[in-house]
């Protein structure tokens, strides 16, 4: 077995669930302080970060386990009643979590040790008592002595033994294991049959031992037992040893002699009265015969042997029912019984050095006491979010994903197929059956691709979680309040985006407190309630989801945005004067510009709504923002809830194709051309009483420069697009229709092309390009 | 001899551990999130042994081994408690209502691979 391989695996196994065990401690440990009394909640807790430790120790994260073990021991004591969790304990709790995840990043390395310590000693203040550090050094296998050693060893278990799911002869071998051993049954506790409960063990063993190993490798043999059962280890000094060690079988075998002549002897005495003999006490004598000459056997006693033979084959001859046992079959047994007697005898006297092993120690009374069952009440049931999940390598779902991808694009040859056959080859009823065909695969395919995508996706829950705490902890530190709502946190979006949305929301929650929420003071003198109020929102739109960060603070200053504009001499003054609020709001996404008074150690630190923005937009996302000044400020994000295979429309323009996300299309038209006007260089649609800004995609691209100059006509294709910038109308010369696409990236060269998603190849293999929206006008 | 294994914890990552080591070992592991869960699959195949943590939601290891004691088909197989160093009450808790041994966490492999061959040779 590759033990590094599997430490290594183990690791990987930890690390994935510790992140998930330290993100929900975050949310439990916020709910904690406000429920500081919950029994419910501290179990939860402490389970979780006893759970870090005990794992995380075994996996070989030593200096996170010991660490932790003094934030289980808060925990532990709470759970117990011994102490009430405060609002500073679970200050430091969190701080000690963060370490925590630190620890295990940076394993190893010791730069985080100060820290711990800080927290160690932190800790210890609430805790009544000093505690002593974990051990987290592991019990190194005790060193192998060279020299052998004789045991001498009595182990007689509980008769209760088998309910604790032992069975003593797996002990025994294990002895036997360790060396030379000589065991010899004690047998003198069996009952008679009719008393015998099958489930209770009657017997003892007396083990002599030769073996290397030390005493406590015999002691560990009988761990889970020592307890409740008898046991005796005598270690023999070696002396003794050399001059006992040959005498020792025989002195074993003696033993059994004896005993066994001692039992049969009971049973003939049964036999000579007058009595009727107890029920299946002839086939006692049988065993303990049979018993006995195995005995002999192995230890070469061979005339015994002999003797015991004859026994054995005149009772069983005479059948075992003592009933019917015949007199004269009586009387050889007594015979043999009395030849056996002798023997043994003669065995005894030529044994020179036998008392050692004739000494045997009579058991104590066995103190055996049963704690009583301690009945625990049930724990609750949790409404934990633990679910029965496999763990998936993400690569095997990607490429899962891939397929069923190009399988869905593949699918949309079918109806070309059929249209030519059709058409080409005027076989209208073969092209009718070749789309039916089409037609089912393509049922089955949207519905795997259902399926795949469902396993991709991932409550928002996860990113959100953290939010409670950040929130707090900016509130702290600013002298703050605020209340952080959460809504629609089992709203879903695909792994990835989830993974990547992380970053711009933790921005925009943090300048929503930061920038947003105004001092309590500051707030009553605005006629608002003291504590501020911000909320954290998804909900899914048609195929996007929506996530909405609102906050009823202060809002934007458009004035001292554009000042601020003008000052890095991002805008010109008379773009400033000819700006409208919408226009000056668009002002914060742009790079270097940072609003914030002085730069604080939460936000504000260069990295601004620019990098937000081109954060989603990378998640072919867009983010647009509203504000009042006074009446607080809403950012909305609309992602497209999948990224792998999506609907797009396909339309030609200028004499290529294109195809626009589906979600990014608000509508399709076809726009007479009295209502495109033109103002200003620019021309605009009006449609259904709503004015778009218009623009040619063949000019936007200019493929073409000629086409730039074509004149609109009659009726113009109109796409309606959402952007960054609002809704825009794109004209294009035709729409082609819906078609299933997998964006494929455009390569290195291309990435910074914001224009595009990337490419798509259609059903009938040529490639279009794929519109980014948001990065399009 | 190929063994089947209940492994019983609610700690994710500590039953994969010990899968990864008991099936390294040749064993054949079956793996269960708490009492409860245990229960329900202890009955669709014969399970040789089953090594259980202490604290654990819904139903403890402590509570499964009473219920694994009071169940005729697993009154004598062996159930093993993970426990920790300061769980001692626990463990003689965990005795009284029928464990076989225990393990101490953290443990290493060869630890581990050591108890299941002494409870379930």
């Amino acid at each position: 077995m590759d033990i590094a391989a599997l430490q290594l695996q183990m690791r990987d196994a930890f690390r994935v669930e510790a992140g998930d065990l330290l993100a929900e401690l975050d949310s439990s440990m916020l709910e904690l302080e406000s429920r500081p009394q919950d029994a419910d909640l501290l179990n939860r807790v402490f389970r979780a970060i006893h759970t870090i430790k005990g794992s995380g120790a075994t996996a070989g994260f030593d200096a996170m386990a010991a660490f932790t073990h003094h934030v289980e021991e808060l925990f532990d004591e709470a759970r117990l009643g011994r102490l009430t969790i405060t609002p500073s304990m679970i200050d430091l709790a969190l701080r000690a979590k963060d370490l925590i995840g630190q620890l295990l990043e940076a394993n190893g390395s010791l730069a985080l040790e100060p820290a711990c310590a800080d927290v160690v000693e932190a800790l210890a203040k609430f805790l009544p008592h000093k505690v002593a550090p974990a051990s987290s050094a592991r019990t190194k296998p005790a060193a192998v002595a060279d020299q052998k050693q004789r045991y001498k060893i009595f182990f007689k278990p509980h008769p209760q033994v088998f309910s604790s799911g032992t069975d003593p002869i797996n002990l025994v071998d294990e002895l036997r294991a360790l060396g030379e051993a000589t065991v010899t049954a004690r047998v003198e506790g069996i009952p008679s049959l009719e008393s015998l409960e099958p489930e209770q063990c009657y017997l003892a063993w007396d083990v002599e031992l030769l073996s290397a190993k030390p005493i406590a490798s015999v002691k560990e043999v009988f761990l889970f037992v020592e307890d409740e059962s008898e046991i005796r280890i005598e270690s023999l000094p070696m002396a003794v040893l050399s001059e006992t060690a040959e005498a020792s079988p025989l002195a074993a075998f003696l033993n059994i002699a004896s005993q066994s002549l001692e039992a049969l002897d009971g049973f003939l005495s049964q036999f000579r009265g007058t009595a009727k003999p107890d029920p299946g006490c002839s086939k006692n004598y049988l065993r303990i015969l049979k018993t006995f000459q195995a005995a002999a056997t192995r230890q070469r006693q061979d005339e015994t042997a002999v003797l015991l033979e004859e026994q054995i084959h005149l009772l069983e001859i005479a059948g075992t029912s003592e009933a019917t046992l015949a007199d004269e079959t009586k009387v050889s047994l007594e015979e043999g019984y009395q030849k056996l007697a002798a023997q043994v005898q003669f065995l005894r006297g030529g044994e020179q050095s036998g008392e050692k092993a004739e000494t045997i120690l009579e058991p104590k009374p066995g103190v055996v006491s049963q704690p009583a069952n301690p009945v625990g009440d049930a724990p609750k049931k949790e409404e934990a979010h633990a679910r029965a999940t496999i763990r998936v390598d993400q690569e095997k779902l990607d490429r899962l994903m891939r397929s069923a991808g190009e399988l869905l694009v593949a699918r949309n040859a079918f109806p070309i197929l059929a249209k030519r056959i059709a058409l080409e080859h005027g076989l209208s009823v073969m092209g009718k059956e070749v789309k039916d065909a089409g037609d089912q695969i393509s049922h089955i395919a949207e519905d795997l691709q259902a399926a795949i995508l469902s396993i991709r996706m991932m409550p928002i829950r996860t990113v959100f979680q953290r939010f409670p705490r950040m929130v707090r902890d900016i509130c702290r530190a600013q002298s703050k309040e605020a209340e952080l709502l959460l809504e629609g946190e089992d709203t879903e979006l695909d792994k990835t985006v989830i993974e990547q949305i992380a970053d711009p929301l933790v921005h925009l929650v943090r300048n929503a407190v930061d920038h947003g929420i105004e001092l309590p003071d500051a707030r009553e003198q605005a006629g608002k309630p003291r504590a501020g109020k911000v909320t954290l929102k998804a909900y899914n739109k048609a195929t996007n989801v929506i996530i909405e960060i609102h906050d009823d603070g202060r809002g934007m200053d458009t004035v001292r945005l554009k000042k601020k504009a003008l000052e890095k001499g991002l805008i010109t003054a008379a773009a400033a004067e000819a700006m409208d609020e919408r226009a000056a709001l668009e002002l914060i996404f742009l790079p270097g510009l940072s609003t914030a008074e002085k730069v604080t150690d939460i936000s504000g630190r260069g990295v601004g709504m620019d990098v937000v923005r081109s954060n989603i937009f990378r998640l072919h996302g867009t983010t647009t923002l509203e504000s009042h000044q006074g009446g607080g400020s809403k950012v909305t994000i609309t992602l497209p809830a999948s990224l792998m295979v999506s609907k797009g429309v396909l339309v030609s323009s200028g004499g290529e194709e294109y195809v626009f996300p589906i979600e990014s299309v608000v509508q399709t038209v076809n726009l007479p051309r009295e209502q495109i006007h033109r103002h200003e260089q620019a021309s605009y649609a009006t449609f259904r009483n709503e004015v778009y800004p218009l623009l040619r995609l063949a000019d936007h691209f200019a493929s073409d420069k000629k086409l730039c100059d074509v004149a609109w006509p009659e009726e113009v294709a109109m796409a309606i697009v959402q952007t960054n910038r609002g809704r825009v109308g794109v004209a294009v010369d035709r729409f082609l229709g819906q078609v299933e696409v997998i964006v494929k990236p455009l390569g290195r060269d291309f990435a910074a092309i914001p224009a595009f998603q990337g490419a798509t190849i259609l059903g009938d293999g040529r490639i279009a390009l794929v519109i980014n929206p948001a990065g399009f006008v | 001899m190929a063994k089947i294994i209940m492994v019983v914890d609610d700690s994710s990552s500590m039953r994969q551990m010990i899968n990864f080591t008991l099936v390294a070992a040749g064993h054949h592991v079956v793996e269960a999130q708490d009492g409860m869960d245990a229960l329900a699959k202890c009955n669709a195949q014969k399970v040789d042994l089953f090594i259980t943590d202490l604290n654990m939601p819904n139903m403890d290891g402590i509570q499964l081994t009473r219920r694994l004691r009071a169940d005729a088909q697993y009154r004598f197989t062996p159930v093993v408690l993970l426990t920790t160093e300061s769980q001692v009450e626990k463990k003689m808790e965990g005795k009284a209502a029928g464990a076989t041994g225990w393990i101490v966490k953290p443990f290493q492999i060869e630890q581990l691979l050591a108890v299941v061959k002494k409870v379930c040779p």
